[in-house]
């Protein structure tokens, strides 16, 4: 017995590794993919392969469907499917000109009747584009133009439109329910490259070139997007070569992973400005939030350049009370946030908030120790625990209540917190009047939307941006919002970070716009083996 | 009643018992299944909330929900998710087929391994090498099935680039598969393994110290012959009541290893379908689950009253 184990053991061993051996020879042979192939690994995982289902599968349609307007680099908005746009002085039409050297991969030609069906058909079918039914009036098409007549002035169509995908008429006005319409082969579309396939098994999503593209030539072949469960298995795929970039939406690489893959000498890091931010959220329907004072020495409390360091490793800047990030069109320079414990005191001390007690907790005006809950997910746990720290410098108790981001939802809508760390997205930032905006006014709902902010002023200021006409007008409105942001501070910007996106040095001529970062069609034609 | 009459009733009661509670538990987490459907950054208007929740059936009373529930169950319908834009069914079978190549090996080896050697390590405990090899296998017992899983693909698949990083396969061939599955399968293998091997290792120590074994080394019996014809039978018990849990739980069981290893398995379905509150998915795997735990521990019942005649069915 003694000696038949460890030969029986040695066997076994003998033949895994010739069964391994033999599988990874016989597996690297099957990969017979020709030309330059561009392959993107990304934590964003498709659950489903729905184009307008699929949070996810959408950003990747954008290469296979492009939007009619696109974000350049500079934060303005500029033609894409559309060759340029123009409104109304009234700014309730709106005129956009199609490109005429468009055709679907099929062989059609993209027509303006194309782009009408889209948003007629996503007004009608898409709940996420519900606003276009009670903002659009009517949709027309004259000659190469496709005319939006609304019901109001709305100075954001053209920015909207650079996030909704142009669907093919004749395929799409079969599907009678897109969003749970599924097609894991070929997507028919219009953009340098299409879908091929969506293998949700193996994780990947093919793209080939359009053979009817008309535009500039791609100087790659195809493109592979490989989605990963897990990021530290993602970087290894980076390290290791197996993928040549990274891509999330709204996201940068790990910052505490970048220098392990800068050591490696194979990769270049795209660093930008993120127009989306870290913030601390206030129930301003609650006191002590509801305060002005409060929420001042608030401001004052929190140590943003330490919080900048240890969460986001210094990739970034300490914000100014104004909230919106430099990288975002119209930024106003405002006040710069810093933490002075003493001043943060004064304030608490001048508005009434006093430890008559003395057991170390200031009181609210209602006589009780404050105690705040602090409404926090995993991703902001160490932020939350070192605002904890920050609070209780300046005489105040707290609680963190960490839940998932499904109770996190119901409790934020509930209002059932007082202080609560989350995020904005790029889109976030965009939506409704801009600025962030969206996240604030009270008179909106969504998963990200804290809906806490019922200041008339405020409430006009975001229609005046909606109804604004001219760029002049939206320019001072958005000044008047970031001085708003800086007087009232609704919510504090806790750190303005950086995007860092890496790629393998064995590709050159990258390119990210502020809203998809480098998952763009500028960027997939102008990328090239270096 | 006759016992196995007895036995049938149980099982029948408890099988409703636990699929009702398949129905209350996803509705008493909080949160909404809607709240996750549209992404992070959207805003709906009220009465595209309303539309919704009436096209989910979630508008309806909760006792009827419950009703509408048991009539799908009972037409075999497992209802519809709008997370995944398709039927549950579909959803669960294009998953369940992976995990299932993914678990079933692992455990079949997991289990005749770890409880052939642990038996020996029982036997044998006082050797050097088996104190050794007890320590090892504690080690691995002991080890966070993530950070073995992770260490397993980074000196595997990285540092030696025997296996690939992800996926259930690239190109599709069964050659390709089974590089794929080979890495996270010897993982998992080595999880039950272990796990059995401990179990194994003390039942069988305590077994050797009866008297029934001391009469059969009175009586002649070699090491070995003592240890499998007498000892090894008795000594199994605790494994078949595992094997039944690991039966039972064999979907769902590879969670980390499907998220280290980017696989869309079952795992992966459930985890999801929890974090996004898709009811109709969280049901139809809760069903499934259930079916194979209630059948597992049928035939563990089955399998004590060979192997043990004390709990023989009359």
């Amino acid at each position: 017995m003694k000696i038949i184990i460890p030969k029986a053991l040695s066997q076994a061993a003998l033949a895994l590794l010739f069964a391994v051996l033999i599988l990874g020879m016989a597996a690297s042979g099957a990969d017979n993919s020709s030309g330059i192939l561009l392959k993107i690994g990304t934590p964003n995982v498709v659950k489903s392969a729905s184009l307008l289902g699929d949070t996810n599968m959408g950003v990747f349609s954008h290469l296979s469907n492009p939007t009619l307007m696109k974000m350049a680099a500079d934060g303005s908005i500029v033609g894409l499917a559309a060759k340029n746009s123009e409104v109304s002085s009234d700014g309730k039409t709106w005129k956009f000109t199609i490109n005429e050297d468009l055709y679907w991969s099929d062989g059609q030609k993209l027509t303006p009747e194309d782009v009408k069906f889209t948003f007629d058909y996503l007004a009608e079918k898409y709940p996420a584009a519900g606003w276009m039914k009670t903002t659009i009036e009517d949709i027309s098409v004259d000659g190469n133009d496709v005319v939006f007549k609304l019901n109001k002035p709305y100075s954001r169509l053209n920015l909207e439109f650079a996030t909704y995908t142009i669907l093919p008429k004749h395929i799409w006005e079969k599907i009678d329910d897109p969003v749970e319409f599924t097609n894991e082969g070929e997507v028919v579309g219009f953009g340098p490259f299409t879908i091929t396939k969506t293998d949700l098994a193996a994780g990947v999503i093919y793209f080939k070139k359009n053979p009817y593209w008309k535009g500039a030539t791609p100087k790659i072949d195809s493109l592979e997007i490989h989605t990963y469960s897990n990021m530290d298995v993602l970087s290894l795929a980076l390290e290791k070569g197996d993928v040549d970039a990274y891509y999330k939406y709204a996201g940068t690489y790990p910052y505490t992973s970048v220098q392990k893959l800068k050591d490696t000498g194979n990769f270049e890091f795209m660093e930008k400005d993120n127009i989306g931010l870290i913030f601390l959220g206030m129930n301003l329907k609650k006191e002590p939030m509801s305060d002005l004072e409060f929420r001042k020495a608030l401001s004052y409390a929190v140590n943003c350049s330490e919080l900048l360091k240890l969460d986001a490793l210094d990739f970034g800047q300490v914000p100014n009370a104004g909230f919106v990030p430099p990288a975002m069109m119209d930024y106003k320079e405002t006040e710069k946030l810093r933490c002075n414990l003493e001043t943060a005191k004064k304030i608490l001390a001048d508005a009434g908030y006093k430890d008559s007690d003395s057991n170390g907790i200031l009181e609210g005006k209602d006589g009780k120790d404050i105690k705040l809950v602090l409404l926090t997910r995993n991703d902001y746990q160490r932020v939350t625990e070192l605002l904890v720290e920050y609070l209780k410098a300046v005489g105040m108790d707290s609680e963190i209540k960490t839940v998932d981001s499904s109770t996190w939802i119901k409790q934020k809508d509930a209002y059932e917190y007082d202080l609560t760390v989350t995020r904005s997205t790029p889109w976030g930032m965009l939506m409704h009047a801009n600025w962030g905006t969206g996240y604030f006014d009270s008179r909106r709902t969504g998963e990200g939307v804290l809906h806490v902010l019922d200041d008339p002023t405020f409430l006009k200021l975001c229609d005046d941006i909606l109804a604004a006409t001219s760029d002049d007008q939206l320019k001072d409105y958005a000044h008047q919002l970031q001085d708003y942001y800086a007087e009232n501070l609704p919510s504090i910007a806790l750190y303005w970070n950086k995007v860092e996106t890496p790629y393998n040095k064995a590709f050159k001529g990258w390119y990210s716009d502020p809203l998809y970062g480098i998952y763009n069609v500028d960027n997939f034609l102008a990328v090239e083996k270096a | 009643m006759p016992l196995a009459a007895k036995k049938a009733a149980r099982y029948a009661v408890a099988f409703f018992l636990i699929i009702s509670l398949n129905f209350a538990i996803p509705r008493a987490m909080p949160g909404d299944p809607l709240t996750n459907l549209l992404g992070e950054d959207v805003d709906v208007t009220g009465g595209t909330i309303v539309e919704l929740r009436e096209k989910m059936g979630l508008d309806e009373p909760v006792h009827l929900q419950y009703l509408y529930y048991w009539w799908s169950l009972l037409n075999l319908d497992l209802g519809y998710s709008y997370h995944l834009h398709s039927p549950v069914s579909s959803a669960i079978l294009s998953r369940m087929k992976w995990t299932l190549l993914l678990s079933v090996p692992s455990l079949i080896l997991g289990a005749v391994i770890g409880t052939f050697f642990g038996a020996l390590a029982g036997w044998k405990r006082r050797e050097a090498a088996g104190q050794l090899e007890t320590a090892l296998v504690l080690t691995v017992f002991c080890t966070p099935p993530y950070f073995l899983s992770l260490l397993a693909l980074y000196v595997f698949s990285f540092y030696l680039g025997l296996f690939p990083l992800k996926g259930f396969y690239s190109s599709g061939s069964w050659l390709d598969v089974a590089h794929h599955f080979l890495l996270p399968v010897l993982v998992m293998t080595l999880f039950s393994a272990s796990r059995n091997y401990m179990i194994m290792r003390g039942s069988v120590i305590q077994e050797k110290a009866s008297l029934y074994a001391a009469y059969a080394r009175a009586k002649g019996l070699y090491g070995n012959q003592i240890l499998f014809r007498h000892i090894f039978k008795n000594a199994l018990l605790p494994i078949i009541t595992l094997l039944a849990i690991d039966f039972g739980f064999i979907l769902s069981g590879a969670l980390f290893i499907e998220i280290v290893f980017s696989m869309n398995g079952m795992g992966n379905l459930i985890y999801d379908a929890l974090l996004s509150r898709d009811y109709p998915v969280l049901q139809g795997s809760f069903l499934i689950i259930t079916v194979m735990v209630i059948a597992a521990n049928l035939l563990a019942d089955l399998l004590y009253s060979r192997v043990d005649p004390r709990v023989r069915w009359q």
